[in-house]
């Protein structure tokens, strides 16, 4: 094998760190990318028996936004083994326990239950907040697109620009804003 | 029909009978003998070892003309029979029957050998290589690869594989790989004389030039510092300021880092590669830009 034909093997099966942004996305939506890209499913090379999946480090997990009535409803059932062990979390409780955990489970239950999945999760990086290793960040050379575009929230313009924002009326005088 | 019905019923009773006669004879003759047999035979053989290899002119029904006759038919090229025997007759061989023959008493046979078929042989190869080589690649390459065709090894191959490890006339046996190349360029001069330079050139083309089918020539022509070639290179196409910059680079505090580095001059792509670190991918960044360079190779007429 030549030197050139060598490397080339080697960027092939490349294994390239992403990086993701979980603030105000949906997990259930997000584990679809973020499997595809764990497993290498996204490459033209992709084979099952062929390890060629990346490394995907997700920051900002605490900032998730489940649909709908989704954090009241949505129960996580785990059961020690002994008689009387089963629990039932509700999705609140349990991402005030661990924010990383709803994020970590939705990728987990996204993939089919084979021998590979525990080893493809551990290509997975959660973290709470946007404070992620100097090691890690250096890895880092690609960005997965977020899914929904991040709203501003009112608070965060600047006070000038919201005063300055056309109005269609403006409040009486003596008007007194709650 | 009621008068066969007794004849029906006593038929296969005595069908009935000799099936079980049949039956009895059988279990008296199970031969108790096959297996012990078999695995003494067995046990005889693997400890007389494996048959020793012999060549296939010592066997009985070998005929040495015919063989010779047949082997330039098989290969569709009117061959002097006598030309042809000669390339096949090794120097040593030669002297060895001579000596023999003196010892004996008897008259010495003048044995021709094929000494000079090999020098005239190998100088056909030599060019045919290089003037087909020096069509499409510069000089390097055309060096490297005429090393690669002409090695033993090589020759050797070809010359088991066209047929004549058999044909040779040798002391020793099994035939060595420097006797089967030496006798492949015999032959190729003895077509030569044979026919025409022109179909001696054909017949190296479609025997050992065909062994470059699939193979890549920067396999075979490797240069040891890659950068330092394209430095020579470029200088000689009046270019001397390369700049080579690092274009991506991933998980590199991991064992699978991987870099990706273009040579640039003048703002112009010349190379890119990729290595496990920067010093890797510049080198063989440096052997993609010699190959690009070589691509659009034109020979100077």
């Amino acid at each position: 094998m030549s030197a050139l034909k060598r490397v080339q093997q080697w960027a092939t099966f490349a294994r390239i760190w992403h990086l993701y942004d979980a603030a105000w996305q949906n997990p259930f939506d997000s584990a679809q990318v973020i499997k595809k890209h764990l497993m290498g499913l996204h490459k033209p090379i992709y084979h099952t028996m062929s390890q060629c999946g990346d490394v995907v480090v997700v920051i900002n997990s605490a900032d998730i936004a489940l649909p709908g009535d989704e954090w009241k409803k949505r129960v996580y059932f785990h059961h020690t083994g002994y008689p009387g062990g089963a629990s039932w979390t509700l999705a609140w409780e349990l991402h005030e326990k661990d924010p990383t955990m709803v994020l970590k489970k939705a990728v987990y239950n996204s993939m089919d239950g084979n021998i590979q999945r525990r080893y493809t999760m551990q290509r997975l990086l959660i973290f709470p907040d946007s404070n992620v290793p100097k090691d890690i960040l250096e890895n880092i050379s690609n960005q997965l697109r977020p899914l929904r575009k991040v709203p501003k929230r009112l608070d965060h313009y600047p006070e000038k620009e919201v005063k300055e924002f056309p109005k269609i009326i403006d409040y009486p005088k003596d008007y007194i804003v709650k | 029909m009621s008068l066969c019905r007794p004849t029906f019923s006593l038929l296969r009773k005595c069908i009935g009978q000799n099936l079980y006669n049949l039956r009895l004879s059988d279990s008296r003759s199970i031969k108790r003998w096959v297996s012990p047999t078999l695995r003494e035979l067995k046990r005889r053989r693997d400890r007389i070892g494996p048959e020793p290899e012999r060549p296939r002119s010592s066997f009985l029904e070998w005929n040495y003309e015919a063989e010779v006759y047949a082997f330039g038919k098989r290969l569709g090229e009117e061959f002097d029979k006598n030309l042809l025997k000669r390339a096949l007759i090794q120097r040593e061989y030669a002297n060895k029957q001579e000596f023999a023959a003196r010892e004996k008493g008897l008259p010495t046979p003048e044995m021709l050998h094929n000494y000079e078929l090999i020098q005239e042989g190998s100088k056909i190869i030599s060019k045919v290589i290089i003037d087909e080589y020096e069509k499409l690649y510069p000089q390097d390459i055309v060096k490297a690869v005429h090393e690669y065709l002409t090695t033993e090894d090589m020759l050797s191959h070809v010359g088991k594989h066209i047929g004549l490890k058999d044909l040779v006339l040798t002391n020793e046996f099994p035939v060595v790989n420097e006797t089967l190349s030496n006798t492949f360029k015999a032959v190729v001069a003895a077509l030569k004389q044979s026919q025409n330079l022109e179909r001696a050139e054909l017949f190296v083309k479609d025997f050992l030039l065909s062994q470059m089918n699939g193979k890549d020539v920067y396999e075979i022509w490797d240069p040891k510092n890659p950068y330092e070639y394209l430095m020579k290179l470029l200088n000689d196409k009046g270019i001397s300021e390369v700049e080579p910059r690092l274009c991506n680079q991933s998980a590199v505090n991991t064992i699978l880092a991987n870099y990706q580095i273009g040579l640039y001059s003048n703002k112009k792509l010349l190379g890119i590669g990729w290595g496990e670190n920067v010093e890797v991918a510049k080198e063989t960044a440096a052997i993609d830009a010699i190959q690009r360079l070589f691509r659009n190779y034109v020979p100077k007429q």
